[in-house]
């Protein structure tokens, strides 16, 4: 209190001072301008005494009640906006317009992207279902490759067929019987020929004679081992048919025996030539 | 010295007790709380030129306050609420900017 009233009694004299009263007089004289002074006093106050008065004494007055409480109410209500607006969610504080609006570009953003969604999985399945055609393609490719392997030599074949052996004890096998006796296999419907160790194909010849006979270069000596793959109950009859091949052997001092088997393996091989000069006419 | 008490204690319960703020009164708390500090400022500019009455300062704090949320409520049934929200708050903060002037004459005596 004394603190507070040390300014307001200076100020007081000051005022009394200038009015030219001293201020110890105005209770003396006790004259009716006494009761005015106060007033005029307080209505002299400057403001920043005013704010002090107000500060610091701490007074449980109405005014101050009901001003606390409004206060109150302002600081709540400016806490909870700043932190909200301070909240991250920008949402938060938006506007109802403003959130149609974002809203409506959501929607927009989630039908595009749906869109390509549809788009991308149309191109999936499509991809999806021509990369099986590609491997269809691929395994026919294959297949083919296979049965054509057999027929040029580049691949080993097994399967039921005959053993023909011809033993030569007098060296009266030529090469053309050996050729006679591929013939008839083929006509019979062989598959697939060996020759001891060497691979008969479209293209194989066969040279010299006497007991030194070559297939494609490559000197066979006997006995000469056919295996065959085909049916047997074809490619056994072929040779056996009156003059045919084992019989005309038999009459050069040979000897000729088919055996059948369920299991024939050709296993010689040709290496894979490439024409020179012949290249396919389709496409 | 209350009234300041008051602020300081709302502010607080405001940050940390989070009270959850109804729907319908989100949109209009920032202009809200914008009128209200221009009846404060001009409660602590009448103070300061000893002219404050405490039922006055109710009674502008919450006219204010009522006033403000209902311009910003009607410009958002108009469509205009974002302009007018800014009007709003162009003309209170220019109301505060007189209101703190005059503050600083008295405070300052400059």
């Amino acid at each position: 209190m004394s603190d507070d009233d040390t300014p307001q009694n200076e100020n007081a004299q000051n005022e009394n001072a200038r009015n030219g009263t001293p201020q110890n007089e105005v209770p003396a004289n006790g004259t009716p301008t006494s009761g005015e002074t106060p007033v005029g006093e307080k209505q002299e106050l400057t403001g920043r005494q005013r704010l002090a008065a107000g500060l610091w004494p701490p007074r449980v007055s109405r005014a101050q009640l009901i001003v606390a409480v409004l206060l109150f109410v302002l600081g709540l209500g400016l806490a909870i906006q700043v932190r909200s607006t301070s909240d991250n969610s920008a949402l938060r504080g938006a506007r109802q317009e403003d959130l149609v609006r974002i809203l409506d570009e959501l929607d927009d953003r989630t039908q595009r992207l749906e869109d390509e969604k549809t788009r991308l999985g149309t191109q999936r399945s499509e991809l999806e279902t021509s990369s099986d055609q590609a491997e269809e393609a691929r395994k026919q490719t294959q297949e083919k490759e296979r049965q054509l392997g057999i027929l040029a030599g580049t691949v080993a074949a097994e399967g039921p067929g005959i053993t023909l052996t011809i033993s030569d004890g007098a060296g009266a096998v030529e090469s053309d019987m050996l050729l006679d006796a591929i013939q008839e296999l083929r006509a019979a419907g062989a598959e697939a020929i060996q020759v001891n160790d060497v691979r008969v194909v479209a293209d194989s010849y066969f040279s010299g004679g006497d007991g030194s006979i070559e297939i494609d270069g490559t000197k066979v000596a006997a006995p000469y081992v056919f295996k065959v793959i085909g049916k047997p109950e074809d490619l056994e009859p072929a040779l056996n048919i009156p003059g045919g091949v084992v019989q005309t052997l038999e009459k050069e001092q040979a000897t000729a025996s088919v055996a059948r088997s369920q299991k024939i393996v050709v296993d010689a091989l040709r290496p894979a030539k490439r024409p020179d000069y012949a290249q396919s006419s389709s496409q | 010295m209350i009234a300041v008490l008051g602020l300081i204690v709302g502010v607080v319960v405001g940050l940390f007790v989070r009270p959850e703020v109804p729907a319908v009164v989100e949109p209009y708390l920032p202009i809200a709380v914008v009128a209200a500090l221009d009846a404060v400022f001009g409660g602590l500019r009448a103070m300061l030129d000893g002219i404050f009455v405490d039922k006055v300062f109710v009674v502008s704090f919450l006219s204010n306050v009522v006033v403000a949320a209902l311009i910003v409520f009607l410009g958002d049934k108009l469509g205009v609420g974002a302009q007018l929200s800014t009007g709003v708050v162009v003309v209170l903060g220019i109301r505060i900017f007189s209101n703190a002037a005059a503050i600083r004459r008295h405070v300052f005596r400059a």
